[in-house]
């Protein structure tokens, strides 16, 4: 068995191409988001950040709403966000247009912000309207289904605000960017399917000649699928592990202090990565150089859904289509680490972990059922 | 040692083996002779447990062969038609590799590994990866990692395609060296001289059928030809061709681009009277050639083609 797992791990490091997708790509990627950033990441949870400067136009203060918001807005300004209220709105578009502010607020029954650019300003505005909507939403909710019940739910809503502020600025990080690190990890897990789409292809008797010699010898298919199957898991988390290594030493970049359970989701997502390679590498006969296209496709998609090329991407599909995050292992895992690295919220960790837990039964039951075949209608 | 009867596979309508009947003997060096696609790797791949097949019955050392007939397995070595080897190790990493799926033991296996080297040629290549390889080496690597743990019976699908004449050559006697080891052979090929050369018996197999089955001298015995007789002559006209076309044993003529092909039963001083006809009617002639009926014209008189189309 030793001398199976010596050799497999010996071919499966030495495919220069398979490796550079499951370990170098993420490395340039981190390194360029990175740069891309610059110096507005922050790993040490200090308070560094600027200012941010937006203005407040009152655009119809006489609804309901726009009251709320109003007084939101008062309450949030302070440390971290400067408001004006006193331009008009072609001073505070001339203020814009001139970077002296990041934003401007427009206080009416549907509140809404106009911003100039992408950047973590505009990033942390855009975050602060879209809590204020959906808290108006849940008090709106509240209200008309449990009206008894909204002192509570107020008092909750400022415990939340509370904890919120305390924790981000005292704890660990506030940085959005910070998201796209946990995409990448959550994406450089998948890219095991690289790996298992390889060996897939070993594997099969109708898909190489390699896989054909394989099959005929008298060592159980059931053993070298296991041990396949466990080298490229293992392969891959130390990959995952580098990773990891290199985005929080080199790149320092926070991403928690809960180290055995980052390693726990570390070897889930490895799991799920190499098995998913696995399944899509042995449920059809295409050719490797096909498989190998689309697997950049299987595991990009999920990326990009979970925040890997546009971070609010994963908040806007909560916003509007929940379910995706739940089934896109992905989201699931950059939601796990989201939770050790920035809420610290051990109930939602734990629902990833089951969530990633039933994906990889599923996913390993996949693969194995489809390179287990030893007899096959056509070669 | 083997036996397979009745076997029929279907690829959807076309049907690739078509109650094809085989009887492998131990110690044999059995040639599968037939061209491309008449169904020899299909026998194989059934015969290996492969390939599912729609009908018929395979045993193997006297029992039946499944895909998880391991003990079976385990004394059979399969060299493929395509070279299956890992890429990213070493010659000898894929050969001891190869070997530890049928052998446990350390020591053993090393010695084994050791011999195979030996017996391929290919210690100066120890720690090349395939690609840098010729396309004789690699075919050497591929035999090696197939014949590795001196197996009972080993199946040679094609091993020599484009492959040199010299590493042809040295291909063709390890063959006969490990049958003389012991090992029983299958070989199959579209090479009719190769196949003529160093296996015992022959099945001659087209449209997944058995033609015919015997040794290279029955195969031919089986057939009219007995000679084939071609000559370079020019300007033969109907009334010549007509008279040589009646002569004794003759009873294929063909004339082409001013060369003259009969082909004719077996008989004494066949040449000589074809000659002395052409000296009494004063064709002038150039080269002469007599051949000794081949495989091919066992082949095309069976089948009414060329092996080699």
């Amino acid at each position: 068995m030793f001398f199976l797992f010596k050799y497999r791990f010996l071919q499966t490091i030495r495919e220069v191409s398979v490796m550079f997708w499951a370990l170098a790509f993420p490395v340039i990627l981190g390194t360029l988001f990175y740069f891309s950033f610059g110096s507005g990441i922050e790993s040490t949870g200090e308070e560094t950040w600027d200012t941010v400067k937006a203005a407040v136009i009152a655009e119809d203060d006489s609804s309901e709403n726009a009251e709320a918001f109003h007084t939101f807005l008062k309450e949030a300004s302070g440390k971290l966000l400067k408001l004006r209220w006193d331009a008009t709105e072609a001073e505070a578009l001339e203020m814009l247009d001139e970077g002296k502010i990041t934003g401007i607020y427009y206080v009416k029954d549907t509140p809404s912000l106009t911003v100039g650019k992408n950047g973590l300003g505009e990033s942390i505005l855009t975050g602060i309207l879209d809590s204020y909507n959906q808290n108006f939403a849940l008090i709106q909710e509240i209200a008309s289904t449990h009206p008894e019940q909204l002192p509570q739910a107020f008092e909750a809503l400022n415990d939340y605000r509370q904890t919120t502020r305390e924790e981000t600025l005292g704890g660990q990080t506030l940085d959005p960017n910070v998201q796209y690190f946990f995409a990448l990890i959550a994406y450089a897990c998948l890219s095991g399917a690289f790996l298992g789409v390889r060996a897939s292809f070993d594997t099969q008797a109708d898909l190489s000649p390699l896989g054909a010699r394989r099959s005929v010898t008298p060592t159980h298919k059931l053993k070298l699928v296991i041990t396949d199957m466990t080298v490229l898991v293992l392969i891959h988390f130390i990959n995952i592990l580098i990773l990891n290594v290199y985005i929080s030493q080199v790149l320092g970049i926070s991403l928690g202090d809960d180290l055995p359970s980052l390693i726990l989701v570390d070897f889930m997502g490895s799991v799920i990565g190499v098995c998913m390679g696995l399944a899509f590498g042995s449920i059809s006969k295409m050719s490797l150089s096909m498989k190998m296209g689309l697997s950049v496709a299987l595991t990009l998609v999920p990326g990009f859904l979970a925040g890997l090329m546009f971070g609010n991407m994963k908040n806007l599909i909560e916003l509007h289509c929940p379910v995706i995050n739940r089934l896109n292992p992905a989201a699931v895992l950059s939601d796990a680490f989201y939770c050790l690295g920035i809420y610290n919220d051990m109930e939602r960790f734990t629902r990833c972990l089951l969530i990633l837990g039933a994906m990889s039964i599923l996913l390993f039951i996949t693969a194995f059922l489809g390179v287990r075949r030893e007899s096959y209608d056509s070669i | 040692m083997i036996h397979i009867e009745n076997l029929v596979k279907r690829y959807g309508s076309f049907v690739a083996l078509d109650h094809l009947n085989l009887d492998i003997q131990e110690g044999e060096v059995f040639g599968l002779l037939g061209p491309n696609g008449s169904g020899k790797t299909t026998a194989i791949n059934c015969l290996l447990a492969l390939l599912k097949y729609d009908k018929g019955n395979i045993t193997v050392f006297g029992r039946q062969m499944h895909p998880d007939s391991y003990d079976l397995k385990k004394d059979i070595g399969v060299v493929m038609q395509n070279v299956a080897v890992f890429e990213q190790m070493t010659v000898r990493e894929n050969i001891d590799y190869f070997c530890g799926l049928y052998v446990r033991d350390r020591n053993e296996r090393q010695k084994l590994v050791d011999e195979a080297i030996r017996f391929t040629g290919l210690e100066d290549y120890l720690k090349m990866r395939p690609k840098k390889l010729s396309g004789g080496l690699l075919r050497r690597l591929n035999i090696a990692c197939g014949i590795v743990h001196k197996p009972r019976l080993i199946i040679m699908d094609e091993p020599t395609v484009a492959v040199d004449p010299q590493s042809r050559n040295r291909i063709l006697e390890g063959i006969l060296e490990l049958n003389r080891q012991g090992s029983t052979i299958i070989y199959t090929s579209h090479y009719m001289e190769e196949v003529e050369q160093i296996c015992s018996r022959i099945a001659i197999i087209d449209h997944g059928q058995v033609l015919a089955t015997g040794t290279t001298e029955e195969l031919k015995s089986m057939i009219k030809t007995g000679e084939t007789i071609t000559i370079e002559t020019i300007h033969l006209g109907e009334n010549e061709l007509d008279g040589i076309q009646k002569l004794p044993h003759v009873f294929d003529l063909t004339y082409e681009d001013q060369v003259l092909k009969l082909r004719l039963s077996s008989a004494k001083h066949n040449l000589i009277r074809i000659l002395n006809y052409l000296q009494e009617h004063d064709i002038a002639f150039g080269r002469v050639f007599s051949e000794l009926p081949t495989l091919n014209d066992v082949f095309l008189e069976i089948t009414g083609k060329e092996l080699r189309d």
